[in-house]
């Protein structure tokens, strides 16, 4: 029960995207088309379903006090945890590209991106100052990766729609697509008060 | 191509501060600038941009740390090995973003509270990384700083612009210092400017989206004043 | 093979260096650190007395606020059944100093409800005690905590302060960032005429009880029931210490 408390209130009522404006130099330049921005938001679920539990580990049993060392060595967090999103994102990479090719040649070209997407870090960050165990980190991940994946996809699907629109020239392309983010962001707040804990009750 | 011959030249006689030098550095705040043009650096120039105090630190912060990673990786950048490049240049980032962080922690505790977890998340500001490879891979160490310092101040600037746009019409105040509306830390007595009580604090400007909304304001004007900016596709 | 042996070593060492570096900056920055997180409490609990402090807290000296921690205020530590808890206990629950100061509330909030330990403040000024209580709870998003500070009689507010851990600003976060909410409370009562415990309640759409209620904050109905949340709970913790002083 906790657990879909959990992922609900990390897909749509945290929304790494639309409430915290995460990982928005890849949200504004990879949402052109619905068909890639899909590609890159199934990444990002695949790359944060991975990392955060990973950094989990990495923070309890290496960097907290008591840890392996017995040290507090919480300042070596930054380094390390950018360390495995890198060295995970090239391995997804690998293991995407022998496993199935065709979704490599979708995804591909997006891996390299989701390294210094913000939603990545910024995940294991809000990891660490929500104290979850690992569990609940797994699946704030997942439902962290799918609240993001749904609203590039709302994004682009928008953006597809407004190149027909009558944009004035100044604002075309990126201006406008700030405003819209700025509306769903909106839109998107008014979830804010949504209890997920009584939804799941009923 | 060209560029690089003329580098080349500029090796031979070397110049500290020309043309060439004063371009890298002002480039960034107008024709370049990273956040209207080459649109890198958002997320935090969002989040932080509710006061101006905090802009002002995000700001100085981040130049730091694109201008001596930059600085770092150009003085490495014939020793990293091609195949580990974005490991070595991650390790660069965090490693300064750290430093940064400590100190901060140790000079202004308060603000390194209210940044919180948007300190951490310079690592992923794609403005570092992308001057790294863009710059710093194939430059001297003496440009490639400018280059950093530069894009850091184009950050700086735009920031400052939404972070002064915000906290004035969001909260009447600017710098901490309150200019319009009622409240009890009103700067001057509240009956001898009371003229100043046509205005009520707008909250919507404090609250995340309004960032979005003044960033695409200024983008329209900036586009509009420097037409060659305009998307065409 | 030579070309693999470079690539690893040159990441080995690029990182040592830096993990050096880093080490070596945090053991020099580390006392540094911890004064500045405690003066950042201090001065959060001083707000709650800041109508009786000579100057506004935030222009304090640090060292007018440790002077005012080691001259006038007095820190004890209570158990559940409100009895003041020795140093030794406190150190032995993990935290070394023993004092009020050390204790960390978001981890006592944690534990189960009979086993915590409350962290109170008793302020002197001029013959007349003031009792500074440490509350904690639940926001919209993460925690929120405050101090609040009792008069003498144990039961009207003299002053409160409140922090949040993530808050939404311009929304959620006017409970420490608007003054004017705060001030509501100054006056208010715990305990109705009967001596009953009654604390103070949020309410939206205008507090309608001069005595036990505030104005919620317009647009965080939710922070704003769990600040009344905190305080109808957190509060009632102290009230066996404060039958027993009576």
């Amino acid at each position: 029960m906790e657990l879909i408390n959990i992922f609900l209130k990390s897909a749509f009522i945290e929304n790494l995207a639309l409430s915290y404006f995460l990982g928005m130099c890849s949200f504004l330049a990879v949402s052109k088309s619905v068909k890639t921005a899909s590609g890159l938001g199934l990444a990002v679920i695949f790359v944060l379903g991975i990392t955060i539990p990973i950094n989990w580990l990495i923070d309890h049993y290496l960097l907290s006090e008591n840890g392996l060392f017995g040290m507090d060595l919480t300042f070596l967090r930054f380094i390390l945890f950018i360390a495995v999103i890198a060295s995970m994102v090239q391995l997804v990479e690998m293991v995407v590209e022998k496993v199935s090719p065709a979704l490599y040649s979708a995804l591909g070209i997006f891996l390299p991106l989701i390294t210094v997407n913000c939603a990545i870090l910024g995940g294991s960050l809000f990891m660490i100052s929500k104290e979850l165990n690992f569990s609940e980190s797994l699946v704030f991940g997942l439902g962290g990766g799918f609240g993001w994946f749904l609203a590039i996809v709302a994004i682009a699907a928008i953006r597809e729609k407004i190149r027909y629109s009558n944009v004035p020239a100044p604002l075309r392309g990126l201006g406008i697509a700030f405003i819209i983010t700025g509306f769903m962001g909106m839109a998107f707040m008014a979830l804010m008060g949504i209890d997920p804990a009584a939804l799941v009750g009923k | 191509m060209a560029d690089s011959k003329t580098n080349a030249k500029l090796d031979l006689k070397p110049v500290f501060f020309g043309k060439k030098e004063k371009k890298l550095l002002l480039d960034p705040l107008n024709d370049n600038n990273p956040i209207t043009v080459q649109v890198l650096g958002i997320c935090s120039a969002l989040a932080v941009t509710t006061l101006t105090t905090k802009a002002l630190t995000m700001a100085v912060a981040v130049t730091l740390v694109v201008g001596f990673s930059n600085l770092i990786t150009s003085l490495l950048r014939k020793l990293i090995p091609s195949e580990v490049r974005m490991i070595a240049q991650l390790i660069i980032i965090a490693t300064l973003v750290t430093v940064v962080s400590l100190t901060l922690q140790a000079v202004n505790y308060p603000m390194y509270k209210e940044l919180s977890v948007f300190i951490g998340l310079i690592i992923t500001n794609c403005i570092v990384m992308g001057r790294l490879e863009a710059f710093a891979m194939a430059n001297d160490p003496w440009r490639s700083f400018l280059d950093g310092i530069g894009n850091g101040l184009g950050y700086g600037v735009i920031l400052l612009i939404i972070a002064a746009l915000r906290e004035l019409l969001g909260k009447g105040a600017i710098f901490g210092f309150k200019l319009f509306g009622p409240g009890p830390d009103f700067l001057v007595d509240t009956q001898a400017i009371s003229m100043l009580h046509w205005y009520t604090p707008n909250n919507l400007m404090v609250l995340f989206p309004s960032a979005m909304f003044v960033l695409a304001v200024i983008i329209w004007l900036h586009r509009t004043w420097n037409s060659k900016l305009v998307d065409v596709s | 093979m030579q070309k693999y042996r470079y690539t690893v070593l040159f990441v080995l060492i690029l990182s040592a260096t830096s993990a050096l570096i880093l080490a070596g900056m945090y053991t020099g920055l580390k006392d540094i650190h911890e004064k500045n997180a405690q003066l950042f409490k201090k001065r959060v609990i001083l707000k709650a007395i800041s109508p009786l402090l000579d100057k506004p807290v935030s222009s304090l000296s640090d060292d007018d606020v440790e002077k005012i921690f080691q001259e006038k205020i007095q820190q004890v530590v209570l158990d559940m059944e409100g009895n003041p808890v020795d140093a030794a206990r406190v150190a032995a629950a993990g935290y070394k100093k023993g004092d009020a100061l050390s204790v960390d509330m978001a981890k006592e909030f944690k534990k189960p409800e009979a086993e915590r330990l409350l962290p109170l403040y008793v302020y002197k000024k001029r013959d007349k005690k003031y009792y500074i209580t440490g509350v904690m709870g639940r926001g919209l998003w993460d925690l929120i905590w405050g101090y609040i500070a009792l008069e003498e009689d144990k039961n009207t507010i003299a002053g409160v302060a409140f922090e949040h851990a993530g808050e939404t600003p311009g929304l959620g976060a006017e409970i420490k960032d608007n003054p004017s909410f705060g001030q509501q409370f100054v006056g208010k009562k715990i305990h109705d005429a009967q001596g009953k415990y009654h604390s103070i309640t949020v309410r939206k759409g205008g507090a309608k009880d001069p005595d036990f209620e505030v104005d919620a904050i317009s647009g965080a109905t939710l922070t704003s029931n769990g600040v009344t949340e905190m305080l109808q709970r957190s509060m009632k913790y102290y009230d066996p210490y404060f039958q027993k002083v009576k």
